[in-house]
């Protein structure tokens, strides 16, 4: 991607979403800009209107482990695109914090229809809940799965 | 310094010599009094003492008696357990990259054909040896349990590589791997690896060959 191209959309994005940005990293192949929990579902929709127009993934993060710790979990949404050949060879990720207690997110699923199965995999495995999410159901864990999140920091395995 | 026997029986021990300790208590063990217990008491006796304790003496009559009696026969258990060692019908279950070494170790190069094991086609109904080859995740160990239940009697279990014998990599920390396969199929050979050579596997073999040959029909 071209530092124009990069300039352009961060400008965009600035313009658009205003003081709701928290945090910019800019890199060559590489944007991962962090924004409040309000202003999720803008920013996804400023970057399809950019021409990013799948998810490739959805990661989640218990930041409760960090030195010092965070009482809280971030999920990032891994943004590309096929249609734009500028684009195609770039990733750029939209960041929310929110708190452990509430884990609550308004779904982009409307926006993004490909992370759709990403979102039922971070619900699972984190116990986030994606609101207006049309199948929030779990995917790859056991049927008789009781416990906690697995990937939560306070999840004990079993051992032998 | 001595002291005295923890079994009671009025003997001294030295301090400091578990050797003796151990052979001392085993001794006790051994001159445990055994008393005959009467058929009508003997539901009671195996109530209380379990099945393990109580000895049953076989009837002496009989055709299940004289089976038995031919069967314990060494020429006869020779014989048998050879024609089982000589073809041994694997079940193709590949659970995770092990299979890749046993894929190798089947092929022309190695040719376990020589050692009587066949190649794994067919079912595993007709099945005697299932390889476990790598991880067993908790949803894949119900169906190698039940592939386990599908075979018939006789029947073998090799683990095969560090995952199957321990969770190898996912070992204490994962919450979806089984720690050993131990857990939920009785496990003969086990053949460390990660994942291990083909020698090894043939090595592992070589290992079930002589514990079939050595078994009790």
């Amino acid at each position: 991607m071209s530092e124009s191209k990069i300039t352009r959309i961060i400008s965009e994005l600035r313009e658009g979403l205003g003081s709701s940005i928290k945090e910019e990293k800019i890199d060559k192949k590489i944007i991962k800009i962090t924004v409040e929990r309000d202003a999720l579902v803008r920013a996804a929709q400023l970057l399809k209107e950019l021409g990013y127009d799948h998810v490739k993934g959805v990661t989640g993060v218990d930041l409760s482990a960090l030195k010092p710790p965070e009482n809280a979990f971030e999920v990032m949404y891994h943004a590309g695109s096929h249609l734009d050949p500028e684009l195609a060879g770039s990733v750029i990720t939209v960041a929310t914090k929110i708190p452990r207690d509430a884990p609550e997110l308004p779904s982009l699923t409307q926006v993004w229809p490909s992370c759709e199965y990403h979102e039922r995999e971070t619900y699972e495995m984190f116990g986030i809940i994606f609101t207006g999410h049309p199948k929030l159901k779990r995917l790859l864990l056991p049927e008789w799965w009781s416990d906690i999140p697995p990937l939560r920091k306070d999840y004990k395995p079993p051992g032998r | 310094m001595y002291y005295a026997c923890p079994q009671y029986c009025g003997a001294r021990i030295k301090t400091g010599s578990f050797g003796l300790a151990t052979l001392h208590s085993r001794k006790v063990v051994e001159t445990f009094e055994e008393s005959v217990v009467p058929e009508e008491e003997r539901e009671d006796a195996i109530k209380r003492y379990g099945v393990g304790r109580v000895n049953r003496v076989e009837d002496k009559k009989g055709t299940n008696f004289i089976i038995q009696w031919i069967r314990r026969r060494s020429l006869v258990r020779y014989l048998v357990n050879w024609g089982r060692l000589s073809s041994l019908f694997p079940v193709h279950l590949t659970t995770a990259c092990c299979s890749v070494e046993f894929a190798g170790s089947v092929s022309p190069r190695y040719d376990p054909e020589r050692f009587g094991f066949l190649n794994a086609v067919g079912s595993l109904r007709q099945s005697d040896v299932i390889v476990v080859e790598g991880t067993v995740t908790t949803k894949m160990a119900q169906r190698v349990r039940v592939i386990y239940d599908q075979m018939p009697d006789p029947k073998w279990v090799v683990a095969m590589g560090a995952c199957a014998i321990s969770g190898g990599l996912y070992a204490k920390d994962s919450y979806n791997v089984i720690q050993g396969i131990d857990d939920i199929v009785p496990v003969d050979v086990y053949i460390p690896g990660c994942p291990p050579r083909p020698e090894a596997v043939i090595q592992g073999l070589l290992l079930l060959r002589d514990k079939i040959l050595g078994e009790y029909l």
